[in-house]
């Protein structure tokens, strides 16, 4: 058995290593190209990776009670498409449609997940199919723009605080607020104790299926943001527009030290760790890399993070 | 002189806060039956897994016909020749019955990492032949009946003598537990078939069938060998004087501070409860103050009545009257949100969720009295856990610790805060409350009972021992089979002895 | 039952070019739902599927005669895209065994570098295959159907013997039943683990050098929605996502049922962006049906 210290060391390690990286990503970057700590490419650099942050938000309530949720991505495209179709007439009325509708297909995850008993990944690989054929059908496969009525959520473009787009600002917003009410409701720790200890948290008489329902719809809310942003940005809904996204997202969560076995993470991690894959992503850019290896790189980064992260004590026979 | 074909010198093994083996010795010689008896937690179960290769002593060797040897894994033990039936069975369901009995000891009827059928079938078939088993070795495993899965597993067992230098010793490890009638009988005939070929060691709490099947025994208690006795010898109830006997009992469960209940307000009622395949016609009351009983061998419908009281199962027919309220729980939630608390067997993975703190822990089951509606006050927060680590006397390091750091004792001690730290407990379940713990840690348990009786808490307990139960409890009943075999009034100087209660258990 | 259904639904559908055609289509999905099998028979899983089918299916057509450089290896080309598929699969269960990695998470990550390494390849143009014979394997027919149904037989006895025959084979039941059990017989598990995935990778990669046959060129996305479908047919096959019980025959079964239903859906006229929606139904349908009677009050699943 290890000693308790070594193993507190070994956390501590653990916990302070994304900011670590971060910082010497940050470092490695900004000497191949001094202007990167400028305001304009910081600029780019939060907006580009807003979406993915929003995306690893709602990823990481999902991860904390030990899930994962694979329909994402897919979810956030049928997000924009649904704007595409909502927003000429419905205008604002249209974007609480669009985030009440993709909510109510997390919750679906969840509830088929908690109460049919499904491993989370499946419930999700089917979901990721069921509704990039709605997409697809609803869109009729193509992109559609957003032009009428784009102004109920072009101010996410357009609108600056400080230099910094209000769609950075909008994803910054919601992870820090996401935090603080993590902190202070008393239920606040009960995602963290669901993945640590399901079982538990059941006999103490918690009520693990609703809160797998809730992880499940936060995270569906979020893909529902995601797509806000992705929409203003784009000016466009396509069936496909995110789908490339789930990778970073779920790189972003496990970089940011939130462990794939559940119970241990947090909105600040998973910031860093959204930082640290959009700083890699302009960093392989300045760096000349072809585009074509980003997909390799964050295969790469994801079992390099979770083998890091695993809590293998926590699991008696790997599947 | 004829050495035995094993022996054990002075064992011992050693957990973090129990001492499971303390120099224990015995032999067993050539188509000998030999019994060990003891009761749970005697160091049974830790000295069967030396003997399988699972555990490794601390101290003290194995010897072979005199030549000590070391068994450090599976593989080692089947090559000394012992051969372990489990008492959980451990067959693969889907493989078949050549398959199993064979099982990572194919040798070559597997060439080239190709099965040859024909080859595995017939040596199948020649272990089934000398336990004379009517089943086919291409018999899926998920198509046998219990008890002739138990005959495969014998089987399996017996398999060691192809890869073992030394005559086959067999270990049974409670097989009768969930075996009847003529099962039972078949598996008599069995040992004695057995006898011919092997050496057993057979394993049980029935001192009746240690009685009738084996040519010496060997009686654990505390970890210790107390007591070795031949068949000429063997009397059942000094066996059980010499399982259970201990002088200190009465101080010990703190009987002096049991309270009469007799005119307290009825908490429980259970009329007429029954489960399809678990229990029926369950009906009993429990009063405020009280500690019930409930006593049962593996099987009788004590573990799935608990759970029901507890949401984690449904009843299909009577009623449950919870404070003169008819109830049905949906799930545990319910039951907790009506009042009932439940201290598991598992603590480790249903008690104490590891990886939190203790102060999580504490607030787990109900955080009402560290929050103001759903905003926690971090000041009333620390407040209420600072109190009750002070008063069930929890030794740890901070409030912050990981639970998982704690020792078992201070571990059970934080799942009793839990539930006591909850204003709306009316009924907690106990289900196996000192597994585990050393013998300072029992007593505070004991000592927490005694208080959350003298608090009005109706207590449901399934307990490690007859002894602890009938020392604990007010009154006591004893399930069989899923019924309701005996009541006894457990009142301190009109207690049951652990006798009369067993022999409605069995 | 489906094939009354659609049968009264569509003329077309009892048709024997119909049928051959389902068969054909089937052939794909089949052989590497055959692979799949043996993975999920241990309780894992293989997401990396249509990765390694969209870097084999590059790396066969830029070493067979292609209009992108002057190779010309002929079915050695196609040796070159089973052995970049035994390589993930390798790759696969060393990550899943030695790292102790849930093998979801490993294949998502695996996967993702097979999508990259053959955009890499890709270099934003198909290459287009001109090797004939290879060509032949899917336009030429024997007995009236692809040569491509007779791969995807040769695959199924080859995946039958395993199964009933090899060490590999019947350990997965073990494992997949019971991995403790597995392990207190003393069954170096790892090794056998391995094996499934070298397996399951080998037919993904023969799957894209044969889907590579079919489309004519190496594609990125040439194995899209391939791990859905495969892991679909699997499991509609009865094989559990739990491990230790199915095999490969309930997958002819799982396969040649999602055929005859897409199949069947197009011939009536549904959309087919739907089907994607269908399949996703069906997994899930699936997959909660077979684990109903596994439900319990206080189970945990992640």
């Amino acid at each position: 058995m290890p000693s308790p210290s070594r193993e507190s060391v070994r956390e501590r390690l653990l916990a302070a290593m994304p900011l670590a990286v971060l910082v010497v990503l940050v470092l490695v970057v900004r000497s191949r190209q001094p202007s990167f700590l400028s305001v304009p490419s910081l600029r780019v650099l939060l907006e580009s990776a807003a979406p993915i942050m929003l995306l690893a938000l709602g990823q990481m309530f999902v991860i904390l009670i030990g899930g994962i949720d694979l329909s994402i991505a897919v979810l956030a495209s049928f997000g924009t498409v649904l704007l595409a179709k909502w927003l000429p007439g419905m205008g604002v009325l249209g974007v609480l449609a669009m985030l009440v509708t993709l909510s109510m297909a997390g919750a679906l995850n969840g509830f088929i997940s908690a109460y049919l008993q499904v491993p989370s990944f499946i419930v999700t690989l089917g979901a990721m199919g069921l509704w990039s054929g709605v997409a697809l059908t609803v869109s009729g496969a193509s992109t559609l723009p957003l032009r009428e009525g784009y102004d109920a959520i072009g101010w996410l473009k357009d609108l600056r605080f400080v230099e910094i787009p209000a769609s950075g600002v909008l994803a910054l917003v919601v992870v820090l607020v996401t935090a603080v009410l993590m902190r202070t409701l008393s239920a606040g720790r009960a995602l963290h104790a669901m993945g640590l200890a399901e079982r538990a948290v059941l006999m103490s008489g918690g009520r693990t299926l609703r809160l797998r329902v809730l992880a499940f719809t936060l995270s569906g809310l979020c893909a529902g943001l995601a797509a806000v942003v992705l929409g203003a940005t784009q000016f466009s809904g396509a069936p496909t527009l995110a789908n490339a996204l789930l990778l970073p997202a779920i790189a972003a969560v496990v970089v940011g030290g939130s462990a794939i076995t559940g119970g241990v993470g947090g909105p600040v991690r998973t910031l860093i760790g959204t930082l640290v894959i959009g700083v890699l992503r302009v960093g392989l850019n300045i760096s000349g890399v072809d585009p074509a290896y980003e997909q390799v790189v964050y295969g790469v980064v994801i079992i390099a993070a979770v083998a890091l992260t695993l809590d293998r004590s926590r699991m008696k026979v790997v599947k | 002189m004829n050495e035995s074909v094993l022996q054990l010198r002075g064992i011992s093994k050693r957990f973090p806060a129990v001492v499971a083996l303390d120099h224990v010795s015995m032999r067993i010689d050539e188509h000998e039956v030999v019994g060990l008896v003891g009761e749970n937690g005697a160091g049974k179960s830790t000295l069967l897994k030396i003997l399988a290769g699972v555990y490794q002593p601390d101290s003290g060797e194995i010897a072979l016909r005199g030549r000590p040897r070391r068994i450090r894994s599976p593989r080692d033990a089947a090559r000394a020749g012992i051969g372990t039936v489990h008492q959980e069975q451990s067959l693969v369901a889907s493989a078949t019955v050549a398959e199993n009995i064979l099982l990572g000891a194919e040798g070559d009827a597997v060439r080239l990492g190709l099965y040859r059928w024909k080859e595995l079938n017939r040596r199948a078939q020649v272990q089934l032949d000398k336990l004379g088993l009517a089943v086919r070795p291409t018999d899926k495993v998920l198509k046998l009946s219990y008890a002739q899965r138990q005959m495969v597993e014998i089987a399996k067992a017996l398999h060691v003598e192809q890869r073992s230098d030394n005559a086959p010793v067999i270990v049974l490890d409670e097989p009768t537990s969930v075996l009847e009638g003529h099962d039972l009988e078949t598996l008599f005939q069995q040992i004695e078939r057995l006898r011919q070929i092997a050496s057993v060691i057979f394993v049980s709490h029935r001192l009746n069938e240690i009685l009738r099947v084996s040519d010496r025994v060997y009686v654990l208690k505390d970890g210790a060998c107390v007591a070795e006795r031949t068949r000429a010898d063997m009397r059942i109830d000094e066996l059980y004087q010499l399982m259970v006997g201990r002088e200190t009992s009465g101080e010990y469960y703190r009987e002096n501070e049991q309270r009469t209940v007799a005119d307290a307000r009825e908490l429980l009622v259970l009329r007429g409860l029954g489960k399809r395949g678990a229990y029926r016609d369950v009906s009993l009351t429990l009063r405020e103050g009280e500690v019930l009983g409930l006593a049962g061998v593996i099987g009788s419908g004590r573990e799935e009545l608990c759970r029901t009281l507890f949401g984690a199962e449904h009843h299909d027919r009577g009623e449950l009257i919870l404070d003169g309220r008819r109830r049905s729980f949906s799930s545990p939630a319910a039951a907790v949100r009506a009042g009932i608390g439940y201290v598991p067997a598992e603590r480790r993975l249903e008690g104490v969720a590891t990886g939190m703190s203790v102060a999580e822990n504490i607030l787990l089951a109900d955080r009402s009295s560290a929050s103001i509606g759903p905003i926690a006050v971090p000041s009333w927060r620390k407040r209420v856990v600072a109190d009750w680590i002070d008063r069930l006397h929890i030794r740890t390091p901070s409030p912050t610790t990981d639970v998982s750091k704690l020792s078992g004792g201070n571990q059970q001690k934080v799942v009793l805060a839990k539930w006591l730290s909850s204003a709306r407990l009316k009924l907690l379940v106990l289900d196996h409350p000192t597994r585990g713990l050393d013998v300072a840690a029992k007593e505070d348990v004991y000592r927490f009972i005694r208080q959350m009786c003298s608090r009005g808490l109706g207590i449901v307990l399934l307990a490690d021992t007859t002894e602890e139960t009938i020392a604990l409890s007010h009154s006591l009943v004893v399930m069989k089979d899923g019924a309701l075999t005996a009541r006894f009034d457990a009142t301190p100087g009109s207690k049951p002895t652990e006798v009369e209660l067993v022999e409605r258990m069995v | 039952m489906l094939v009354v259904v659609f049968s009264s639904l569509s003329d077309q559908f009892l048709s024997a070019g119909n049928f051959r055609s389902i068969a054909g289509q089937s052939a794909i999905l089949l052989v590497l739902a055959i692979g799949l099998t043996v993975v999920i028979l241990l309780g894992s899983i293989d997401l990396s599927v249509e990765g390694v089918m969209a870097t084999s299916s590059m790396v066969t057509v830029l070493l067979a005669a292609n209009d992108r450089n002057g190779m010309d290896l002929g079915y050695g080309a196609v040796l070159a895209g089973l052995a970049v598929g035994a390589l993930f699969g390798l790759v696969n269960g060393l990550l899943h065994t030695q790292l102790r990695i849930p093998s979801f998470m490993v294949t998502l990550g695996t996967g993702a570098v097979g999508i990259g390494i053959a955009t890499v390849l890709f270099a934003g143009q198909p290459p287009r295959l001109l090797d004939e014979g290879l060509r032949d394997w899917s336009a030429q027919r024997w007995l009236g159907v692809s040569r491509l149904v007779f791969v995807a037989a040769a695959v199924l006895i080859a995946g039958y013997v395993i199964q009933r025959y090899s060490r590999i084979g019947r350990y997965a039941y073990v494992i997949g039943d019971d991995e403790v059990i597995a392990r207190l017989s003393g069954l170096s598990i790892n090794r056998y683990k391995v094996w499934a995935f070298i397996l399951s990778g080998t037919t993904a990669g023969l799957a894209g050098a044969m889907a590579a046959s079919q489309v004519g060129v190496g594609d990125v996305q040439i194995g899209s929605g391939q791990v859905f479908a495969g892991i679909t047919a699997v499991v509609v096959g009865g094989t559990l996502l739990s491990g230790g019980r199915g095999g490969v025959l309930h997958t002819l079964v799982g396969a040649l049922i999602m055929t005859v239903l897409t199949n069947g859906l197009i011939l009536v006229g549904v959309n087919p962006y739907l089907q994607r929606s269908f399949q996703g139904v069906v997994i899930i349908i699936a997959i909660a049906a077979t684990a109903w009677n596994q439900r319990h009050r206080i189970r945990v699943i992640k």
